[in-house]
Parts: C-alpha cells; structure tokens; sequence
C-alpha cells in the first residue's frame, strides 16, 4: 500500500486549533511494517482534532498545550509552539498527561465510604450524593442557626480560573469557615509587599539580558524548566550565574558559582554583601535618593550591626567569597536576583526575603531589564472572578466568613468554637499528605459529621473522607489560566468528553444548589445551570481584554497570548507602598510586628535530640501530591529516599539503600538512604511528594511551626517547612 | 561519505529532567515498564567537583549493532541512514538480542511478548520532523547529527557508558562542565 496523505503536525497548526481534519492513519508504509498492525485492521478516515489546553497546576510554568484528539480519544500532547516562553515542550509531568486521563485508578463515579477510613466504599448516584450532602447543610444551619460549621479547604491543585467557583459555591449557602492563607510562598509576598507594594516580577524570557544572575533559594531546572532555558541562554550570552542553595541542587549543578549556604542565614549573607558595597561605595545613591524611602537608616542599620565578619561566621561561606559576590553583583549590570520559594519557609524568610530585596535597591537594579528581584506576580490575574462572586442567601445566619489558617488547619479545625466546624469541603487539595502534623489533620477528619472530597484518584485524603465526587481532568472542561511567573494567557479547550461519571467542580456547584433549593428554597443562590464555555466568558475583564490587546476571549482559540506591558517589574517607579517609593524603612512592616528595616533575625537552630535540619524541597517528578502516583512516573522512580552527606552516613555506618529512620517528637518515617554530597553535613533532604500504595508521607514530621510574615497579603503567616529537626538511625 | 544519522546528548544542556523520556511515552503511548529513552545518573563526581549530571539515552543505533547480529530472525535491520529499525512482525520474543546489546537498548513487552526498542522516530523523521525526545526537550540537549560530521566537543562516550569499540554506536556526547562550587563540607 501506497503511502497515502498525512497531514502534518505543520499544517494542522496552520489553521484554527480545534478544526476537525479527517485524515488516514495507519496506512504508511512504516506503520505496515514495523507496527505489527495490517493496513487493513488500522483505523481509516480517523477523526483527528486538535485543542488547546493550559497546564493548571500550581507551577511557575503554566504551560499552554496541544492536545491532539483522534475519535475522541486525547492521544498525546505537546507544548504549544505559540507560546515564546513554554516553546514547544513540556516537562515530564506535562508529557505524563495521557496518563493522567486514562488512569485506571480515576475515581470513576461518586462513592460514600462506610467507616472513615475503612476502604469500605459503595457507589451512588450523583442524586444520592446531592442529598446526602445538602441534607446535612441544611442540618447543620438548623442546629447551628448558620452554615459557620461547614469549612472549606481548598486550594492550589488547579488553578483555573473558574475553579474559583468552588470557593463561589461555599459563599452562595451562607457564611461559612474557609481555610486561609497559602502553604507555599506567603512570608516571601509580604516582604515583597512591603518593600514595593506588592509581587510584581520581570517576564522571566527577559532573563536573557541579565549580565549577573542569582538564583536564591531556587530550583528552576525542576520546578521551572522553561525558565532554567532562559537562563543557560543567558550563560551563553555571557552572563554569570551564581546559585545560592543549601543543597547542591540540579540547578546549581548548571551555575558557574554554586554556593552552599548555611540553611535560613541568607538574610546575613545578603546584609553582609550590602554593607560591603556600601563601605566601598558601590551603591546606586542616585537611584536610592529618587525611588526609596529609608536608605539613610538602612545604611546606618549596617554600619552598627553588620560585620563581614559575622556574614561569615553566620553563613559558613567564607569572607573573601562574600566580597567577590558582594563586588561582582554590585559591579556587573544589570544584575538580576531569582528569590525562591525554599528560602522563605523559615521562620526569619520574610526578613532574608527583605535583605535581598535590599540588595537590588541599594545596587539600582530594580526597574530594570535584565534586573530585578523577582519572585512571583499576580498583575495577569485581573479576571472577574464570576464563578466565585456569588451572594449569600438572607437570613442564613452568622455575621460573616469565619477564617482559619490554612496552615495550621489540623489544630484550627480541632480548636474552632461558636460553632464548632462539623463539615469539611476539600477540593483542588490533598491535606492528608501535604500539611504539616498529619496525626492532626487526621484527628481534624476523625471529628466531622461529614468531610466531603472531590478529587481523581484515592489519595489519602479521599482514604479519610465520608463522599468522593469524581472530578474532570483539565483536557475534560473549559478554562482560562495565567501564571504568577510568566505573562502569557492561555485558553483551557475542553479536548474529551467528561471521563465516566467525572463533573466539573463548577457544575457540582450547580447541580448541589438545585438539590438544596429543592430540599429547602432559596437555600443557595448558586445558579443551578449554565453554560461551562460561556461562565469561561464570563471571567474576562476590559482589565485582561487590554493588558493582553484582545478584543474578545473567544480569539485565544487561534492560541495563547502575552501582556502586552508590564514585563519589566517597577519600571515606572511608581511603587505600591503607602510612600510610593521603594520602603528599605516600612512601616507597614512595622504595623505587622516586624522591624521596620531589613534586619537579621536568628535563624533557628539544631538540637542536640535533632542534630539534623530536614529541608523538604519539590521533587522533579511531580507538584506536591500531583503525577508521581502515575504508572508512567512509577516507571522513572518509584522510592523516595532520604539524601545524606557521605560523613553523617559514616558516623551512622549508614549505606546506600540502607532502610534509615528519620523521626522527631511529632513522628517517623523510615526511607532507603541515598549517599550524596549534594547536601551538606547539617541537612537531611527528603522531596515531599505522594507514591501511590507508600507509607511514605515526609509531613508525618514536619510541624506547624509559622514563617514570620504571610499575614498581610495572604491573611496567615507561610510555615517553616525548612526548620525542622530530625535524628535518624540505621534500621 | 552517506549521511549517517545519530543523536547528539548535550550533558551540559541536560537538566535530567525526564522530559525526553516522557515525550518519547506520549509519542508512542508505551506501556507503562517499556522505557525506549532512559535518563541515567552519573557517578556525582565524574567531571570535577560534585553535580547532578546525566546522559539521556535510547537506542545508540550502532555502526555494528549486537541486537542485528544476534537475532535468529532477521527482525533488525539498518536503514542506509543509519537508523536500526525493529520489526515487531518479524519478532518471536526471543530476547537474543537484549542478551546481545551492551546498553540493555531492547525491552521486552510482556503483553506482546516481543521486544521493541527505539527506532529514532524514523517515521517522523521520513515525514521531515524531528524525534519526539528532540522537540520535547526543554533544554534543546538532544539533537539529531551527522555523525560524519565534525562536531565541536562531541565525544563518543561519556563516565560509565560501556566501551564504544564493542558495536560503534553512533550517539555523540557533549560533557558537562561543573562550575566553582563553594561548599561547607570542605
């Protein structure tokens, strides 16, 4: 058989995404002999489709996909060429997606669990389900005068736009309790927020101009691997990269300096460079003396309490390398700081985060391309929000919202009174295994009338739940996502039908609100039908049509945009702080509790009990609980393991592979060793992830224990995952 | 000379990030144990100071393949560009041929009980598009290259990678180079 017309990926790209194309497949010569399949027996006049879909995960990179459809069926996807920042490819999560789909492990229809925690679950119907739920709604609101008891606990596990209708759907029943805050990233916001106003960051394909990089506390080359392009390219072009980092992570393999820092004393690095330039004049004072408020008593900060000396002695990084940095930096221009998420989960990282911060004010660099202190922004998140702006019903009772922190949500739960929560609603969220003091949590759970979770697979927060509602994939519903990194918008195309009984959390919402109407009218205000392609309309604000130059949100189906201003952070000069300027003395900082300039504040120490710091960094195979439970990931690496320096190993005559137990007061785990000089003597790393079918769940020891700022931006203070203890012993 | 195709692993481009593996699964859509590329570690100090560094491997489709000469059924066969292909027709799942390569290249399907391997997405190249592992990576470390070709830094073999005089492979290697690393162990 003759090769017959294929048509290529080329010319699919040429048109619309999601034109049908009717094409043969199958009936090439290679196929006939390599595939083992007969041209006969392969598929004829295949309808093949392509869509447009946005990775939404809790990820720097946000990546705008092709989905290629083929009768149906998502057959494969790729990054989307339209995109100058994800450029055609995808991270292994992302490739992973097929699997993520078609996973034999989807939770396929709802289920009741009989005894929390038993395995013992029946199916029911979505009716059932309904029921069950809005009857102890409305059963809690009689018996409590208001739907304060019920507590939602949402948060990062997809970040599309209309997710938000999750939090919609909890406001339309009456004042409820809402788990606030974000794990992840808060201490670093509020000392962005006071410096400058708020998190405003450089479009990260400008890296390229950076003569002098510094990635602080960061891994991009896993947890950012579009970026970790931008910035060899940088090298390329000449540019020095330096990585900052207790561990000698992938990304400080690649850099031209790495310099491994003692844990949480980065703000007494960054001082310690700061007074350096400033005793050799190598401060930008024109540039101080226009944009910022406070350099005066900075530097005076710096010449009474800050040595080189004590840098050093702080830190474990030697003087003469601080000055060289401390030189090169100031020196070299522009230069450009990347602040990661790791080094601000201490209990001093919003203080380390303001330090560094300084350093770019004091140097000039902020405004800049190829400069900067970069560290998230929210500037492309202007949508509406229609999904989650619902109204609460009258007379529902309570006088408003009841907020409790996020991270701490174990204890807050136990502790709520007046009234006492009774009902959780978890979705877009896995607590079970990625909050701290999991013992907990898991009494949090045990103390519920009813723990509602909507999810994908089993995970061990499901394991704990009264009701799972299957949920839609990404590929499965329309969206709209951006990142808080880059400046591109990205249209989520539903690509497949829902998979089994799977729903949109948008249309739970709808489809409860008409179960609790029924039950009792007006009930709930959330409209109980409606279009899930046009609610994706509805997002769009005349803020997002401008800031991306599109007229109507229907033309990113010809593919994802970029902002068309903004990409270079604060070059306006126009600051967001109560001054206006660039606050080194904030005292909004100081409303907080804080110290109004950037100061050290003593990082926490080891014990003689825990001699080790536990740092539990992202693993490069999954976000959090998301991708390494997949068949595919399994495949690649199916153990955790907990990485030891060759002399603490010896001390524990610990070998590689050797079954280690790591514990502290709150708990264990016991874990395959690695041998590796990637982490120093002091540290201990474990990557926090969830394995289907593992014991393993690195929370089990890491307590609640606050970062020092958070509550300003983001209403809790951020958790010191870094600052935790452990001793370990050979098994 | 013919143009002899082979792949070109930038070591220093290489984050090991696993993309290229699993671009290669999302291509073909592979059972989930069947890995064509693999990502392997390297020994942490091969190149001077310690990193994280690896090679990013598939098939090495050799000048003088072991899988071609030691299967009983002439299932492999060398294309003029180089590419050895695999015929899952002509398969009886013998395993001669995984015994056979010094790079453990051939796998075995245990539902189709024959062995598959990587065939450098002839077919897409034959429709003048790059490998799956090629456009996937984010890094740009694998490339597709003339291995007539003078390349710049290209080695044939990189710490650990089985003596290349066995079956002349044609994959290239470009070594990492580690930069100045201050480290408190020291």
């Amino acid at each position: 058989m003759k090769q017959k017309s294929v048509v290529s990926r080329r010319t699919f790209l040429k048109g619309a995404a999601a034109t049908v194309a009717t094409v043969s497949f199958g009936g090439t010569f290679f196929d006939f002999i390599f595939s083992g399949l007969s041209p006969a027996v392969a598929a004829e006049n295949s309808t093949v489709e392509l869509f447009r879909n946005a990775c939404p995960r809790n990820c720097y990179d946000t990546c705008a996909i092709l989905s290629t459809v083929q009768d149906g069926v998502l057959k494969k996807v790729v990054g989307d060429p339209a995109s100058t920042y994800t450029r055609g490819t995808l991270c292994a999560k992302g490739f992973s997606y097929t699997r993520s789909v078609y996973s034999p492990d989807r939770i396929k229809y709802p289920m009741r669990q009989i005894g929390r925690g038993s395995g013992n679950w029946q199916r029911i119907s979505w009716d059932e389900a309904y029921t069950e739920i809005a009857q102890n709604m409305l059963r809690l609101k009689r018996e409590y005068g208001s739907t304060l008891p019920i507590c939602l606990n949402k948060y990062s596990g997809n970040f599309d736009i209309m997710h938000y209708g999750i939090e919609g759907m909890l406001t339309s029943i009456g004042n409820t309790t809402r788990a606030t805050g974000t794990p992840c990233w808060p201490a670093g916001i509020d000392a962005q927020t006071f410096d400058f106003g708020t998190i405003v960051c450089n479009d990260p394909e400008d890296i390229v101009n950076s003569k002098y990089l510094i990635i602080w506390g960061a891994n991009p080359a896993w947890c950012s691997v579009h970026s970790m392009y931008f910035v060899k390219e940088a090298q390329q072009r000449g540019c020095k990269v330096v990585v900052i980092d207790p561990i000698l992570t992938q990304t400080a393999s690649k850099a031209d300096l790495y310099i491994q820092i003692k844990s949480s004393t980065d703000g007494a690095l960054a001082l310690g460079m700061a007074r350096y330039i400033l005793d050799h004049n190598l401060y930008d004072g024109e540039w101080l003396a226009k944009n910022s408020k406070g350099a005066e008593e900075f530097f005076s900060y710096l010449k009474n309490n800050i040595t080189l000396e004590w840098a050093a002695e702080k830190t474990g990084i030697p003087q003469h390398i601080i000055e060289m940095l401390a030189r090169e930096y100031a020196t070299t221009k522009p230069a450009n700081i990347w602040i990661g998420y790791g080094m601000q989960r201490h209990t001093n990282g919003g203080q380390n985060v303001r330090a560094i911060d300084a350093l770019a004010a004091i140097t000039g660099n902020i405004g800049k391309s190829g400069g900067g202190a970069q560290y998230a922004q929210l500037e492309t998140w202007g949508f509406k929000y229609h999904a989650m702006s619902q109204s609460k019903p009258a007379n529902s009772g309570g006088k408003e919202d009841r907020a409790i922190n996020i991270n701490n949500f174990g204890a807050e739960v136990l502790n709520a009174q007046d009234p006492p929560i009774k009902m959780l609603w978890i979705a877009c969220r896995g607590p079970m295994t990625q909050d701290p003091e999991t013992a907990v949590v898991k009494k949090a759970f045990e103390g519920m009338d009813l723990v509602v979770t909507a999810d994908l697979y089993m995970t061990p927060t499901v394991e704990m739940s009264d009701i799972v509602l299957p949920v839609t994939t990404a590929f499965e519903t329309p969206g709209v996502n951006v990142s808080y990194w880059h400046y591109w918008l990205s249209l989520n195309e539903q690509a497949i039908k829902p998979m089994y009984e799977s729903k949109n959390d948008v249309t739970i919402a709808m489809e409860l609100s008409a179960k609790l109407n029924e039950l009792e009218q007006g009930s709930c205000t959330f409209p109980t039908s409606g279009d899930l392609q046009e609610w994706v309309g509805k997002e769009f604000s005349e803020g997002i049509y401008k800031q991306f130059g599109i007229q109507d949100w229907q033309e990113l189906k010809k593919g994802p945009v970029k902002a068309k201003s903004g990409l270079i952070a604060w070059q306006d000069g126009k600051f967001r702080t109560p001054s206006g300027k660039y606050e080194l003395w904030s005292a909004e900082a100081e409303k907080y509790g804080h110290f109004p300039l950037p100061v050290y504040v003593e990082e926490m120490q080891s014990t003689d009990k825990y001699p080790l710091r536990c740092i539990t960094p992202h693993w490069k195979l999954s976000i959090h609980s998301q991708f390494q439970n997949l068949d595919w990931m399994a495949a690649v690496n199916n153990e955790p393991h907990i990485e030891i320096h060759p002399k603490v190993a010896a001390k524990y005559h610990i070998k590689d592979n050797d079954s280690v137990k790591m514990f502290n007061d709150i708990g264990y785990i016991t874990l395959p060793a690695k041998i590796t000089e990637t982490v120093s003597p002091d540290v201990v790393a474990v990557y926090e992830t969830w394995y289907k079918n593992k014991k393993f769940n690195v929370n089990y020891t890491v307590k609640a224990i606050p970062a020092d700022m958070g509550k300003k931006a983001t209403g809790a203070p951020g958790i010191a995952f870094h600052d935790n203890f452990v001793a370990i012993q050979k098994m | 000379m013919a143009k002899k195709i082979g792949f070109l692993v930038n070591s220093d481009r290489c984050i090991g990030c696993h993309a290229c593996e699993l671009a290669c699964k999302n291509e073909y859509q592979q059972e989930p144990e069947i890995r064509w590329r693999k990502v392997y570690p390297l020994k942490e100090d091969s190149f001077g100071g310690f990193a994280r560094e690896f090679a990013s491997l598939a098939c090495n489709h050799c000048e003088d393949p072991a899988c071609l000469k030691a299967c009983p059924v002439i299932a492999y066969t060398k294309r003029e560009d180089g590419i050895v292909m695999h015929s899952k027709e002509r398969c009886i799942g013998c395993k001669n041929c995984m015994l056979a390569c010094p790079y453990k290249v051939p796998e075995f399907n245990q539902k189709t009980k024959k062995v598959e391997k990587c065939h450098m997405c002839a077919a897409r190249q034959d429709r003048g598009e790059k490998p799956a592992c090629v456009v996937g990576c984010p890094m740009e470390a694998i490339t597709i290259i003339n291995v007539n070709d003078t390349i710049a830094g290209a080695e044939r073999s990189l710490p650990g990678f089985p003596n290349a005089a066995i079956t002349n492979p044609t994959t290239r290697f470009i070594k990492p180079v580690v930069g100045r690393q201050v480290r408190r162990d020291a």
